[in-house]
């Protein structure tokens, strides 16, 4: 024990290289304190790696323990803001679009909103295209709105005050908000009318020959 | 390999020391999930769901999931 501290004493003497010429802290202040002998208390034949590599395996173990059920906790929290499996199930509609023949009008509700489906016909795709952009109060070209030139997919809900507007209507053979007499386009595009926006696409992708919405 | 290499190899460095906490923290959680649902499904095999629908696919199960609105 007393080999130990003189040699803990001669190793900190040896990182000290610089030696102090003028001590700054009175000798009252400097610590007269006497590490006691605690040889009597130990172990005959201890291994001291033994016991530290024991002692940090459990300190180590229970850190694992805590993380990992930190971790479970935090996850627990998090997946309870996602979105519940009813949620998600309501969340998309398939549409068939084998049973839309062309030139006609489906609404399917989709969230609580309704949305037109439009199998168009080439006559219709072609009036869309030739619109000229600079009459538009929302400039959009066609290809911008549809994936498919012969399907349109839209939001029936008139941008103006949230009206459903009417298919098949409207001077401009696309769709008539009857609330303020707003004019839609055969591409779902604000042509007359107090309504700011056009007609809004929702995200869809198609499956064969299966619309999905959402 | 003695104590003293281990202490060298894991313990020495703190970064090493929280790095191979967090590291096992993963690998045992990922085996105890397993191992859990593995005991808990061979625990109550034949009263789970996947098992109870085997039995109704051969009598119900006759597409009464699509939704007709």
């Amino acid at each position: 024990m007393l080999g130990l501290r003189s040699s803990l004493k001669t190793s900190l003497r040896g990182m000290n290289l610089q030696s102090r010429f003028v001590s700054s802290s009175a000798v009252a202040a400097k610590s007269t304190y006497r590490t006691p002998d605690f040889g009597d208390y130990l172990k005959e034949n201890n291994n001291a790696d033994k016991s530290r590599t024991y002692a940090y395996f459990m300190v180590g173990s229970l850190g694992l323990l805590s993380s990992a059920g930190a971790k479970s906790t935090v996850e627990t929290f998090i997946s309870s803001m996602t979105a519940s499996a009813d949620v998600l199930a309501m969340a998309k509609v398939e549409v068939d679009l084998a049973a839309i023949p062309e030139g006609k009008n489906v609404v399917v509700k989709w969230q609580g909103k309704p949305v037109f489906i439009r199998h168009r016909t080439q006559a219709e795709i072609n009036e869309a295209n030739s619109v000229d952009l600079s009459q538009l109060k929302d400039p959009q070209t066609d290809a911008d709105r549809v994936k498919k030139p012969e399907w349109l997919v839209m939001l029936g809900i008139c941008t103006h005050l949230g009206c459903v507007p009417i298919g098949e209507s409207g001077d401009f053979g696309g769709w008539f908000c009857p609330c303020h007499g707003s004019h839609y386009d055969i591409s779902g595009r604000i042509r007359r009318g107090p309504a700011p926006l056009n007609l809004e696409i929702p995200q869809y992708e198609f499956d064969d020959q299966k619309l999905i919405v959402g | 390999m003695s104590f003293s290499t281990i202490y060298n190899i894991f313990f020495k460095r703190n970064a090493v020391f929280v790095g191979t906490v967090f590291a096992s923290a993963f690998v045992f959680q990922a085996a105890f999930d397993t191992a859990v649902t593995s005991w808990y499904e061979a625990h109550n095999k034949g009263k789970l769901w996947k098992d109870v629908k085997l039995t109704l696919g051969e009598s119900g199960d006759d597409g009464d999931d699509e939704d007709d609105e």
